[in-house]
């Protein structure tokens, strides 16, 4: 049908026909090579909890690693070594030991992203808050900032990686 | 200071802090209890589904195997019995036509109590190791799921006052929901009465060795403890919340114990040093191996070892009699080892070993290599097995026969607590399978 049509027309020769075969391909065109939209990604901005109690869920291990690992080393780890993480947690008893060994040797790997000491020092409050937000994705109240300001100012051992430590092994880590 | 030396000068001053009286709990400085005829008792549940034929019935292939008559004892470490002399597959080299050497010169039926003709609760795995475990049935317990019943470790744990590492579960794998058995769902006893637990072919193998085995090593003082005081301080702003989360209660000295233990297992793993029994060629010998090492580390009061190769018989006649042979291998090692190589315990340690279910009287279709029938469990042949007792206080006797049962599985873990001090008075208390009965003064 459409090939008689065209044939009629360009038999015609006339303007009107020449019209309406450029419109008709004009909107063949269109139709068949519509663009595919391409998928976004990007990092979807994380809102802050207003404070711990708003986390009810514990998380499984595979999802204690998985986070971790994104918190330690600001990239994201592979299915493969979550399964046998998750392997070597069921295979000891003390989760918290297995939770602690596990965390003290990724922090013997060398690409762990950490701020310095000094950095720590030179803007604590930013260090606390900004350590409140990575591990518990909420803000520190003044009652907090406080009391770890004060513990890290009088705890001289008291290094970033070592506050990193302690949040990693929280129980409130363990909770979303 | 190399990272060697370092963990070896902590560990003393780890040491020192362990074998220091502490205040327990309770207030006391130690647990009063009743007598104890042993300090220590090593529970093997000698599990996978042991057909009582071939094995404390000595039966080896006769009647197992159409046209088969050879009879014998393939558990000759373990069992008093002359072992098969022909038809041999249950060994080592080409067709396991070598049997494995004896370790032990006395077998240890001969030098303890011998229950010949004893009954499972459970034709299954999970229910047999959980009755075992709990010293009850297996009515509404739940699969994948905790114990609903308090277990062994946290009675032990609750009523002597021990310590989270003086008591032990050593696991042969992961699977069979095996790392849910250290402790119940109870809401009076639970995981802070939980027995510690180690799958080590997992713990310390390849996957524990490239994600846990190379820990870095803190200062106990300068560093750990403050780390500590940090997450006490956060834990404590979220119990303000009502989510206390309980743990087994290892202290920070033990847990510093457990991690040098760890390490020294990577080292020994990695330098081919491990204490292993002379034929280590499948799980559970390897997992008696780590077993061991964790004996001598700990010298815990009560310890659990899972063995489970001999399920193969599901598809495997042969493997299983060679899997058989091998566990019986690794109980003699075992007892030799503590007797010999670890001083705290040796001539101070009970041994019972009990299988979980048996097999049945049938067999399946599968033929293997040998032409021979495979075997599942499933029905009342598959609850009968054996039990054995071994140590202070237990005068060596052959009890029961086929038409005279004595005992359940559940007895197992009765007698262990008697034996480690548990007054007998509180055994009314626990929730028993009906029937079970301590066997230490039989």
């Amino acid at each position: 049908m459409q090939d008689s049509n065209y044939t009629k027309i360009v038999e015609g020769d006339s303007k009107l026909g020449r019209l309406a075969l450029l419109a008709t391909a004009t909107a063949a065109a269109l139709a068949s090579c519509k663009k595919e939209q391409e998928g976004v990604f990007e990092l979807n901005e994380v809102e802050l909890y207003d404070s711990s109690a708003d986390k009810v869920r514990m998380k499984s291990n595979e999802q204690f690693v998985s986070i971790l690992f994104t918190n330690l080393f600001q990239t994201g780890i592979s299915t493969d070594i979550v399964f046998e993480l998750n392997q070597c947690f069921m295979s000891i008893g003390d989760q918290e030991l297995a939770r602690e060994v596990l965390i003290s040797n990724l922090f013997n790997t060398s690409t762990v992203q950490l701020p310095s000491q000094e950095e720590m020092i030179a803007d604590l409050d930013g260090f606390i808050e900004e350590t409140y937000k990575r591990f518990f994705v909420r803000l520190p109240s003044e009652g907090e900032k406080t009391w770890v300001k004060n513990f890290i100012s009088n705890n001289p051992y008291m290094s970033p990686e070592l506050v990193y430590f302690s949040f990693a092994l929280s129980n409130e880590y363990l909770y979303y | 200071m190399i990272r060697r030396d370092f963990i070896k000068k902590t560990a003393l001053t780890s040491a020192g802090a362990l074998v220091a009286p502490y205040i327990l709990p309770s207030g006391r400085l130690f647990a009063g209890t009743g007598s104890r005829s042993a300090n220590h008792v090593v529970l093997v549940m000698f599990a996978g589904g042991v057909r009582h034929q071939e094995s404390v019935g000595m039966r080896y292939v006769d009647g197992s195997q159409p046209q088969e008559t050879e009879s014998g004892n393939i558990m000759y470490n373990m069992l008093a019995g002359a072992s098969p002399d022909s038809k041999i597959v249950f060994g080592t080299g080409d067709n396991g036509i070598n049997p494995i050497p004896p370790i032990l010169s006395t077998p240890l039926s001969t030098q303890g109590k011998l229950y010949t003709e004893v009954r499972a609760l459970s034709a299954g795995h999970f229910g047999g190791l959980n009755s075992i475990i709990q010293g009850s049935d297996f009515s509404g317990q739940g699969l994948k799921e905790r114990p609903i019943n308090p277990t062994i470790f946290e009675y032990l744990r609750k009523h002597l006052n021990l310590s989270a590492t003086d008591t032990w579960f050593v696991g042969n794998s992961i699977g069979g929901s095996l790392p849910l058995l250290n402790y119940s769902s109870h809401p009076e006893y639970g995981i802070k009465y939980g027995g510690n637990f180690f799958a080590p072919l997992i713990t310390f193998g390849s996957q524990g060795q490239e994600y846990l085995g190379n820990a870095k090593v803190y200062h106990p003082e300068n560093e750990l403890s403050p780390m500590y005081q940090l997450k006490v301080f956060l834990d404590n702003n979220f119990a303000n919340n009502g989510r206390v989360l309980d743990s087994l209660g290892n202290t920070p000295e033990e847990k510093q114990s457990i991690k040098l233990f760890m390490d020294s297992m990577y080292d020994k793993v990695q330098n081919g040093t491990l204490s292993l029994p002379p034929v280590t060629d499948n799980g559970d010998t390897a997992t008696v191996g780590f077993a061991a090492e964790l004996l001598s580390w700990f010298k815990p009061s009560f310890s659990v070892v899972n063995l489970s190769a001999v399920d193969t018989c599901h598809s495997s006649y042969s493997g299983y009699l060679k899997a058989l042979h091998r566990a019986d291998h690794a109980v003699g090692w075992l007892w030799n080892y503590v007797q010999t190589q670890i001083p705290e315990m040796a001539g101070n340690t009970t041994f019972i070993c009990v299988p979980e279910c048996g097999r049945n009287l049938e067999p399946n279709a599968i033929i293997d290599d040998n032409n021979w029938y495979a075997y599942d469990h499933s029905d009342q042949n598959a609850l009968r097995v054996f039990s054995l007792y071994v140590g202070p206080g237990f005068a060596p006797a052959v009890i029961g026969s086929e038409n005279n049962p004595v005992g359940q599985v559940t007895d197992a873990m009765l007698t262990a607590a008697e034996v480690l001090g548990v007054p007998a008075s509180q055994f009314n208390t626990w929730n028993l399978a009906s029937g079970t009965m301590s066997r230490l003064n039989d």
